[in-house]
């Protein structure tokens, strides 16, 4: 483990940095695939009759779906196993159709014991700008 | 039963085995192609012995690498999840249960091989009204950890039930 690779550089980085986005368009097929992968086989995310039959338009994406998206976004930016803490208040449902993109801005950094830490603001928005989950994330820096 | 009366409840515990397989899948599914999710040699060139498992695989863990015959004892003495009551005593009068929060508190790399011991328990029960609707919180925590009984990631999250 004491090779670890820190992708942010804990001098240079400022509250405003925002981290890459990550945009992807929400199908059918991801709703099954995460299905599968994650043993969540709650009906509203891959059976359309029964959605339409709960009231819904159409199936939904799962919470978790929305979240690990935004997660791969933090380890895109800050190297996988460098997160700290991840926090959302899942606020809105995601649709088939929709494009969703990861929004990370950084708050202000702080060094702990725990090592050189970045704190940011992230939010996983639709192509209207609808925002569908919303947090906090911790990650370290060198 | 009181609702009140379930906080402190345990929820369940399990032992779970991180395999490179469930790991890799969950990866792909939540979009994720970084090589260190799936090639041995790429996560070793980033420090790690074996594969880790991306940030909310955890949440996912008791439904992917758990075996039968090496489970711990069950906490809920065979009653299962409370959970499963309070929603059958919130959802007689109708209504919806929502996923509200979900957080990662990350303590140590959760790595292919390792095999985590987790339990879990409801630390809070509360109520708010909105829009002149009930909603009833129910708040959970999650502990995983390592063979060596040390902490790993600890998840805290939330169901909501919206009333009718």
């Amino acid at each position: 483990m004491s090779k670890r690779q820190f992708k942010l550089q804990y001098d240079s980085i400022k509250a405003g940095d925002e981290a890459p986005v990550v945009s992807h368009e929400l199908t059918r097929t991801c709703l099954v695939r995460f299905a599968g992968a994650a043993g969540d086989f709650n009906p509203m995310h891959h059976d359309e009759m029964k959605a339409k039959a709960a009231g819904l338009p159409s199936v939904f994406g799962h919470g978790m779906f929305s979240m690990g998206l935004l997660g791969r976004a933090l380890s895109d930016w800050a190297g996988p196993g460098n997160l700290r803490v991840y926090g959302v208040r899942f606020t809105k449902q995601t649709w088939p159709g929709e494009t969703l993109s990861t929004r990370i801005v950084v708050t202000g950094k702080e060094e702990t014991a725990a090592g050189r830490l970045v704190a940011a603001e992230v939010a996983l928005l639709n192509q209207d700008g609808e925002v569908k989950l919303s947090g906090t994330a911790k990650v370290l820096a060198r | 039963m009181d609702l009140k009366d379930y906080i402190g409840k345990p929820t369940g515990a399990g032992r779970v085995h991180v395999e490179r397989g469930s790991v890799s899948r969950f990866a792909a599914a939540v979009t994720d192609d970084n090589p260190v999710y799936s090639d041995l040699r790429a996560a070793q060139a980033a420090g790690f012995d074996a594969p880790p498992v991306p940030p909310t695989w955890t949440f996912s863990a008791m439904f992917l690498g758990t075996y039968p015959e090496d489970q711990p004892e069950d906490p809920t003495g065979g009653k299962g999840n409370p959970m499963m009551g309070i929603i059958g005593q919130l959802m007689q009068g109708g209504g919806l249960i929502l996923h509200g929060e979900q957080e990662f508190r990350y303590h140590q790399a959760v790595q292919c091989g390792d095999v985590l011991e987790w339990d879990g328990r409801i630390t809070d029960i509360y109520t708010k009204e909105a829009k002149g609707k009930v909603m009833t919180f129910i708040v959970m925590e999650n502990e995983f950890r390592n063979a060596a009984g040390e902490p790993v990631v600890t998840e805290i999250f939330n169901l909501i039930h919206r009333g009718a």
